[in-house]
């Protein structure tokens, strides 16, 4: 696997850029991330976003399916792309230290 | 000479032996020019070459593309390692009682062979590739055959290359063996088309179970991602069972807010009549399809109820692929909680690998009060027929009035011979369907098969979109060449009843724009039935979303 260097520290991730081990994530490492994902500046959007995302997923195993993550959060599927412009599976996940999604999804 | 003639000669030029060459350099590597054509389809995104990082670190010499990432070895003992455990697991293969679920039909298919090509043409990826030599079905078997002739009989390891047994292993014939594992869809064709019923395919997926079972090699999205993660947490994809729950919840006020009822979605109910396995997948990307066999299910006052243990609420078994001990896991398991609920029999929703594992291959690994003798175990295809044909619930076709087609699934409708009950259902609720052609059993692989379409790493992709998909595009498109018009027909619906199929399609559709250029999406079988049901006052498919 290979590694990338945030923050002085070199962060192990798959051939896609997903970290993989989400326990190192934090939010200086999600700020160092986005700018991968086209993201300039973490708003307050984005933290909801991202947020809403890391928590779902600690809780459950998985990220949130798009319409409850448009329904719980209030952003429409756009503004999600608006902040997201990788979108939310890609940018948005990444951002918030999931891994890359698996199954038959 | 013309480019295209030098390429079939270059094409030719690939021998068994090739296998076994040293260097980077790909046996072959097929461009835009030498795939084959598809009409109506334009400009295509063009081929992208392998990147570098990869050719550097992973085995990418097959055909440029890097499905496993197995890492190239670094030492001479890992180079050995390579050999030795191959040709152990070679060995194993062939031994009744090291393996013994498919024995017969991989012993068959090895020694009977004739070599007279005809299952070339019946194979999708071969015709798509532009007839690449490696992705010939009996390309690989022969490669094996002639390893097994050198290593493991007298006659070959005396006289050698005079009686064929000429393939050298060295680790890159391993490592190149590996990924030609995975270069077959395990569609089975080459079978159903083969005079004496040589299954290829057969050797393909043992060749993987060697792999997989032996040196622990295998995409990560089916071994450690899939069916490790399976038992471990309860699913492919991660859901824990705290994350069912709340899946379940959503669908329920999704159900409320699209149809304008409320609907329960009954979880480890005991005693309901059928216990209803969906595959994950589609909780997380269509729960439109769970959601719609909930309301049919309530509408038709069927007694049913979804699992919340682990496993048991993901019906993926991915071992069907490459591996027998996991396979037998989580059979077992499906069996186990459906006895604990004490339900009379298993129902799998719209996946086909899951249905056959489940509902046939099981068979082989299910004994004594596990056996089919105690809870049938059936496809969901033949209920939701019966649904329709005993007027249990109402159905305006008119509902569905646009383009619709069929794409078969190969586990369900070639494997298994469930052909009739998805078409006299369409024909029932659908007024502008059509068939595709071949259809049935001798339908074409949607280019997804044997978990292609959950394997999301590397350059993998493109092999998938250019070369599997190709074909089921050239056939939707033929189905659909009268109505591609998106302003007079702005939706058509490729009806797929399998999750790695639509996961397959979405990737395709997209990749080559379809739903922008010609409003052409995708679905299940059970949306299409809510959609037409006379009690719903509104439309259950979403007409402008892709997903």
């Amino acid at each position: 696997m290979p590694f990338i260097e945030l923050l002085g520290k070199q962060i192990e991730v798959d051939e896609d850029g997903f970290i993989q081990d989400p326990d190192l994530w934090n939010k200086e490492l999600a700020e160092a991330l986005a700018p991968m994902e086209e993201v300039k500046e973490m708003t307050d959007d984005h933290w909801k976003v991202v947020m809403y995302i890391r928590d779902y997923y600690l809780r459950t195993g998985v990220a949130p399916m798009i319409r409850k993550l448009c329904k719980d959060t209030g952003f429409n599927l756009k503004q999600i792309y608006e902040l997201f412009p990788t979108g939310p599976a890609k940018g948005a996940c990444k951002i918030a230290g999931l891994p890359k999604p698996t199954g038959c999804v | 000479m013309s480019t295209a003639a030098a390429r079939a000669i270059a094409r030719k030029r690939v021998t068994f032996k090739d296998i076994s060459r040293p260097g980077d350099e790909p046996l072959c590597w097929a461009d835009l020019g030498d795939l084959m054509e598809v009409p109506y389809l334009g400009e295509e995104p063009l081929v992208e070459p392998t990147p570098q990082k990869f050719v550097e670190k992973y085995e990418t010499s097959l055909d440029g593309y890097c499905c496993i990432g197995i890492p190239k070895p670094q030492t001479k003992e890992e180079e050995d390692f390579l050999v030795r455990r191959f040709l152990s697991g070679l060995e194993k293969l062939f031994s009744s009682e090291d393996s013994w679920t498919f024995q017969q039909v991989l012993r068959l298919s090895f020694d009977y062979c004739v070599k007279c090509q005809t299952c070339a043409d019946a194979c999708h990826a071969y015709i798509a590739s532009g007839r690449q030599e490696i992705y010939r079905p009996t390309y690989r078997s022969e490669i094996l055959r002639r390893i097994w002739k050198k290593y493991f009989t007298p006659e070959g390891k005396l006289l050698g290359g005079f009686v064929g047994a000429d393939v050298e292993v060295n680790w890159r014939t391993v490592t190149r063996l590996a990924e030609l594992g995975h270069r077959c869809t395990l569609c089975r064709r080459c079978a159903q088309r083969c005079p004496i019923g040589v299954d290829n395919a057969i050797i393909a997926r043992e060749l993987r179970k060697l792999f997989s079972q032996e040196l622990g090699i295998a995409p990560v999205e089916i071994l450690e991602k899939g069916c490790v993660q399976h038992l471990r947490v309860g699913s492919s994809t991660g859901m824990n069972p705290p994350g069912l729950k709340d899946a379940v919840e959503f669908m329920e006020d999704d159900i409320g807010d699209r149809i304008g009822k409320k609907v329960k979605i009954p979880v480890d109910k005991k005693g309901a009549d059928i216990l209803l396995i969906h595959n994950a997948g589609e909780f997380l990307s269509w729960p439109e399809n769970p959601e719609a066999f909930a309301i049919l299910f309530d509408a038709a006052g069927i007694s049913w109820t979804l699992s919340s243990e682990p496993v048991g609420y993901d019906a993926v078994n991915y071992g069907l692929w490459n591996d027998d001990v996991e396979l037998a896991r989580v059979a077992v398991r499906h069996t186990q909680i459906a006895k604990k609920l004490g339900v009379k029999k298993v129902v799998i929703g719209e996946c086909g690998h899951a249905t056959k594992a489940y509902v046939v291959i099981a068979d082989r690994v299910l004994a004594g009060d596990l056996s089919s003798s105690e809870i049938p175990r059936e496809s969901c295809l033949p209920l939701l027929w019966e649904i329709i044909r005993s007027g249990a619930i109402k159905f305006d076709p008119s509902r569905n009035n646009f383009p619709v087609t069929l794409h078969d699934p190969c586990n369900m409708v070639r494997a298994m011979g469930i052909v009739q009950p998805q078409r006299l259902a369409l024909k029932a609720i659908a007024p502008q369907f059509r068939e595709m052609a071949p259809n049935g059993v001798f339908n074409y692989c949607c280019g997804g098969g044997s978990g292609y379409a959950i394997i999301q790493s590397f350059n993998f992709p493109q092999w998938r979109n250019k070369i599997g998909f190709r074909m089921k595009m050239r056939q939707t498109l033929e189905a659909f060449k009268n109505e591609l018009d998106p302003e007079k027909y702005p939706f058509k619906y490729l009806c797929a009843p399998c999750s790695n199929c639509k996961g397959t399609i979405r990737d395709g559709i997209t990749h080559y724009g379809l739903w922008d250029r010609y409003r052409l999406n995708y679905g299940g079988l059970v949306e299409l039935m809510v959609n037409a049901m006379v009690d719903i006052d509104r439309p259950f498919i979403e007409y402008d979303d892709f997903h």
